[in-house]
């Protein structure tokens, strides 16, 4: 248990120090956009009809403390997000990041969890039953269907849908929210509006994640069911789907929950462009604007690292669950 | 008799064994990938394609820039080239004369029709506008790396009209020419596909093998640099960074910029795998039996560890290719990459979404059907390629 717990503790500084190593990352980005927020606050009043000199853009960047060497002013970032979860104010918007992101963040990480979750959903036992099954036609269609997973790309999924679905039933499936929810308060009958509508972003988001898993849980079952074990099960006489659930099933779970992190990175990938299309107004639209259009970094660098921060999240949970679950793991960890 | 026709066989399967253990590795794996026929196929497909991409400019009769553009044919529907109708038969493929009218009656949008009288004729072999094969223009900001070649210039093109204009895949709203600019595009797909692959290549392969011969404390200090990096969602890295383009670069140093940025990113999962296999590698015996018998470093390096992993380094990099292009089309769809003149998939793509392009003009979507046998054709030869370079997959089996 002390072993355990001494791990938890360790993984947790490993992605602690991923963390601060994604916010130099993301940090230095912010950095690299010309002109900096004193001189967009001031280029703003200027706007206004106040006159400017150098001085006043001077004074402007003493006050957000601009004036100080970087690792300090990375310091002060990381230490404001960490410890207050405060990302400072977007100089373009000239709001709280974390007013104009709350929401919206929040419904584009209840999209891509629930993207995840359908696509092992489908993964899972597509992938189980193609691996048990001999029907070349059947594996052969699997197979299929996870190449198209690459070369078709979620946005160009999400585009050919609207293109059927404007074709053959004039409505194009865009937007998160009909037009009476949009300003609402959260409600059921506005969470009911939400599901009718997100069912669509959700299976373009887990499009190319599903085509991956099932192929990697065919592929582990694979490996799996040739092993001696499973024949000595089956010399025993378990049969049918007991002795897959029971014994090879359990096995490849493992590198199954460790691949959660990097189909979660799969899918915030394609988030922008999808959100793009299918117009959903969450944070990965909110992303593309500050980004294509308004050149807003400190909204745009808030936003990759929360998105960062969660799949740094998962990994650390499926670590934990993998040495709870896989007792190889954790005689490893012990032993 | 019956002897001899049982001792034939014994001995071409003997003939057979001899080759089998007598072949060069690459011969072994050229024989693997042939008798693998999706692979095959594959690999025809995309060497066609590799070719349309090359010859791009020969095969497109319009500049798939404004300056092709069809000012009297926008937003028109694909047009193919017929032998015959109810006035007869012609030897030589024609197409009707287009004419475009806008009056109270079409509400002023512009309405095409075809005067079915009026044929034009498709002609071979035609001189239009002028290309050239080489034509690199680098114009970065300072002077210094600024640098113009054109060279191998040609006028001539498969086919063209002898009057008027022919759009295979219709044109979009500002004339061009959809057919021309989409193969304009893949030849765009593959050379930054190309240029993306080999930085991360060499970069991976620097990090890579610093991480898996050195072993020991810069191992762990690299893997979690990559490791940092690998967690950040790509595409979102991608676009910050894209982003910073001024807007008034031109479009082949943006060009340049973005493939850059592609391989700069793009190198830590093939990094990670040359460490681990350097790793494992390292320790096997032969490495140690070369060492016995006194091999140097160098030796050892050259003669045992890179033959032991070059075919999956080819592998990985035809497996990275689609992933390198479809970051591209990504990043060009939402604005942030390539932009006119230079044509690439997400460009083309970049108006589609509008519900006016979906209901009306839905050949604006036929690029996309090269874009997936692209990627397909990639996938498809890179697996094969694995296959065949794994000289325990038909044990397995």
């Amino acid at each position: 248990m002390l072993k355990f717990i001494q791990f938890t503790i360790t993984r947790a500084f490993l992605s602690l120090f991923t963390l601060l190593a994604v916010s130099l990352i993301v940090f230095s980005l912010m950095e690299l956009v010309p002109a900096n927020c004193a001189e967009r606050y001031l280029a703003f009043k200027n706007t206004q009809g106040q006159n400017i000199t150098i001085e006043d853009i001077a004074a402007e960047e003493r006050r957000l403390g601009l004036d100080k060497p970087f690792p300090i002013r990375w310091a002060t970032w990381v230490a404001n997000v960490f410890f207050d979860g405060d990302f400072g104010d977007s100089c373009i918007l000239r709001l709280n990041i974390n007013e104009l992101l709350s929401d919206k963040f929040w419904i584009s990480l209840g999209i891509c969890l629930a993207a995840l979750i359908f696509s092992y959903i489908l993964a899972i036992p597509i992938g189980i039953y193609s691996a048990t099954t001999s029907n070349a036609v059947t594996n052969n269609f699997i197979r299929f269907i996870s190449y198209l997973g690459l070369a078709l790309p979620n946005f160009l999924l999400a585009l050919i849908i609207m293109l059927f679905s404007t074709v053959f039933f004039q409505e194009s499936l865009t937007g998160l929210f009909s037009n009476e929810f949009r300003d609402a308060v959260w409600s059921f009958d506005k969470f009911k509006d939400f599901l009718s509508r997100a069912w669509l972003p959700i299976f373009v988001l887990g499009w190319s994640a599903t085509a991956f898993a099932m192929q990697t849980v065919r592929a582990l079952m694979l490996d799996e069911i040739g092993k001696l074990y499973v024949t000595a099960a089956s010399a025993r006489g378990i049969s049918g789907r007991k002795l897959l659930w029971r014994y090879p099933a359990k096995h490849s779970l493992g590198p199954v929950i460790n691949s959660l992190g990097f189909d979660l990175n799969r899918i915030f990938n394609d988030l922008p462009v999808v959100a793009l299309i299918l117009t959903l107004t969450e944070a990965g639209a909110l992303l593309i604007d500050a980004l294509a259009r308004s050149n807003d970094q400190q909204l745009a660098g808030a936003i990759i690292f929360l998105l960062t921060a969660s799949i740094v999240l998962v990994n650390f949970v499926t670590d934990i669950m993998l040495a709870l679950m896989d007792p190889r793991v954790r005689q490893g960890l012990v032993g | 008799m019956g002897i001899f026709s049982k001792t034939k066989p014994a001995e071409t399967s003997q003939d057979l064994k001899e080759s089998y253990f007598t072949a060069s590795q690459g011969q072994l794996i050229r024989s693997r990938f042939k008798s693998n026929r999706t692979a095959m196929v594959a690999g025809w497909a995309l060497s066609t394609m590799i070719l349309i991409g090359l010859f791009a400019p020969f095969l497109s009769p319009y500049e798939p820039t404004m300056g092709g553009r069809d000012k009297s044919y926008e937003n028109g529907p694909p047009q193919f080239p017929k032998f015959w109708d109810e006035n007869g038969f012609s030897a030589r493929p024609f197409l009707y004369t287009t004419e475009r009218k806008r009056s109270i009656k079409t509400n002023f949008r512009w309405v095409l029709t075809e005067n079915r009288e009026k044929r034009r004729y498709l002609e071979f072999w035609v001189d239009d506008w002028e290309y050239s094969f080489i034509d690199i223009n680098i114009d970065l900001p300072g002077t210094t790396f600024d640098f113009e070649l054109k060279a191998l210039t040609f006028k001539k093109h498969l086919f063209g009209m002898d009057k008027g204009g022919i759009h295979l895949f219709g044109t979009e709203k500002s004339g061009k020419d959809i057919f021309s600019r989409t193969l304009h595009a893949i030849y765009t797909s593959l050379a930054v596909g190309t240029l993306g692959v080999l930085l991360s290549f060499v970069l991976a392969l620097v990090i890579g093998g610093v991480a898996g011969y050195y072993g020991g404390w810069i191992d762990s200090i690299l893997q979690m640099i990559t490791d940092a990096i690998r967690t950040v969602p790509p595409i979102p890295l991608f676009m910050a960074l894209a982003a910073f383009m001024p807007d008034e670069w031109s479009a082949e140093t943006r060009f340049f910029f973005i493939a850059t940025i592609l391989g700069l990113i793009g190198w830590p999962t093939l990094a990670r795998r040359i460490r681990t296999h350097l790793l494992s590698e390292r320790s096997q015996e032969y490495v140690l039996a070369a060492e016995l018998s006194g091999a140097s470093a160098s030796h050892v390096i050259r003669k045992h560890l890179l033959p032991s992993f070059t075919s999956y380094i080819i592998v990985d990099l035809m497996i990275t290719f689609p992933y390198v292009v479809r970051s591209e089309t990504a990043l060009s769809f939402i604005g942030l990459g390539l932009t006119d003149p230079v044509n690439s998939l997400g460009s083309l793509m970049q108006n589609v979404s509008k519900a006016d392009v979906l209901l009306n003009y839905q050949w604006y979507f036929i690029p996309v059907i090269f874009f997936i046998a692209f990627v397909l054709a990639f996938v498809f030869v890179g697996d094969g390629l694995r296959d065949a370079s794994d000289p325990y997959s038909h044990v397995k089996k």
